[in-house]
């Protein structure tokens, strides 16, 4: 006996039960991968399939709440891929620093720095400042996370593919102090909303902008970090 | 209809992660798992949850570019990871 509430749509009642069923299946598959895998890269890469699993089992229930629950669920993941694959790179240097010495004469061959590699593809000499600029007054428009999102992902394609390289420190510490206020920017609004309940309108907006000055900042520092590693001449 | 175009998508992508050819290769690995990604993305449209789907291909698209870096980079430093 499975109590739904009267605002669930039948439609969405009706195909819970198989949802449910698909995301244990898959999730399934990606832990017997996982169990069987050596490679930590492939284990990584078998993490983001048990990540879709996940977000399959939030998408059945439906509604508003699943929407509100996917978003914190997407973030948790990009952060927590973002974090194991700095923490992968870091000990496989080490590793190599502290080898044998006649491994470290072919290690030195490879050098740890990447080497410079030309990217030359029409999108990224023409396409470039209408994609960013579509995407970040889209972005704008629709705010929050899915707005910092849309538009950090113009920033990131936009600094990825202009050729100038090497931003000057004091822009990166800026960018980072504009993503350090927004985020308190958020925590205040969120905050007074429980405080003074009569300005919603003007807290709603302080978290949605705050959120997503805080998201767009940060994926364009993404992008200034990969075009550091690919864009050396 | 879609989905269980989308379920099928999902289990297929799922199981060419794990199995599939040539999935020795960490790249051919990340591109079969958006095989699974479109599969949700399907899933994402029939309950309408127009925000997830859009924050979902955003994150998606970052994703894959930081599991590209670090699977560049791995084979750059000539790591047996």
């Amino acid at each position: 006996m499975v109590l739904i509430p009267e605002v669930v749509p039948t439609i969405t009642a009706s195909l819970y039960l198989p949802a449910v069923y698909l995301a244990m299946i898959v999730g399934f598959l990606g832990l017997t991968g996982i169990a069987i895998q050596k490679k930590d890269i492939h284990i990584l890469i078998l993490t983001d399939l048990v990540g879709l699993a996940m977000l399959i089992m939030v998408a059945a229930v439906g509604t508003d709440l699943a929407e509100a629950l996917v978003l914190p669920g997407l973030v948790v993941e990009l952060a927590e891929i973002m974090a194991i694959s700095e923490i992968l790179i870091s000990r496989e240097m080490r590793k190599i620093e502290n080898a044998e010495p006649i491994d470290r004469v072919i290690a030195r061959k490879h050098s740890v720095f990447p080497f410079p590699l030309k990217l030359d593809m029409e999108i990224m000499t023409t396409a470039p400042n209408f994609i960013a600029l579509v995407m970040i007054l889209y972005g704008a428009f629709l705010t929050g996370f899915t707005g910092g999102a849309v538009a950090g992902g113009g920033i990131l394609f936009y600094i990825f593919s202009r050729k100038a390289r090497g931003l000057p420190v004091i822009v990166i510490d800026g960018i980072g102090a504009i993503s350090g206020f927004s985020w308190c920017l958020w925590i205040i609004g969120f905050v007074l909303f429980f405080i003074a309940p009569q300005y919603w309108l003007l807290l709603l907006f302080m978290a949605a902008c705050g959120l997503f000055l805080k998201v767009a900042s940060k994926l364009g520092l993404i992008g200034a970090m990969m075009r550091e590693e690919y864009k050396k001449e | 209809m879609f989905f269980y175009t989308g379920c099928i998508l999902a289990i297929l992508g799922s199981i060419a992660t794990v199995v599939g050819p040539g999935v020795k290769d960490p790249i051919v690995r990340t591109f079969n798992t958006e095989v699974a990604a479109i599969g949700l993305s399907l899933i994402f449209l029939v309950y309408n949850h127009t925000l997830a789907l859009m924050t979902f291909i955003a994150a998606t698209a970052v994703t894959t570019l930081i599991l590209l870096r670090v699977i560049t980079r791995l084979e750059e430093i000539g790591a047996d990871a």
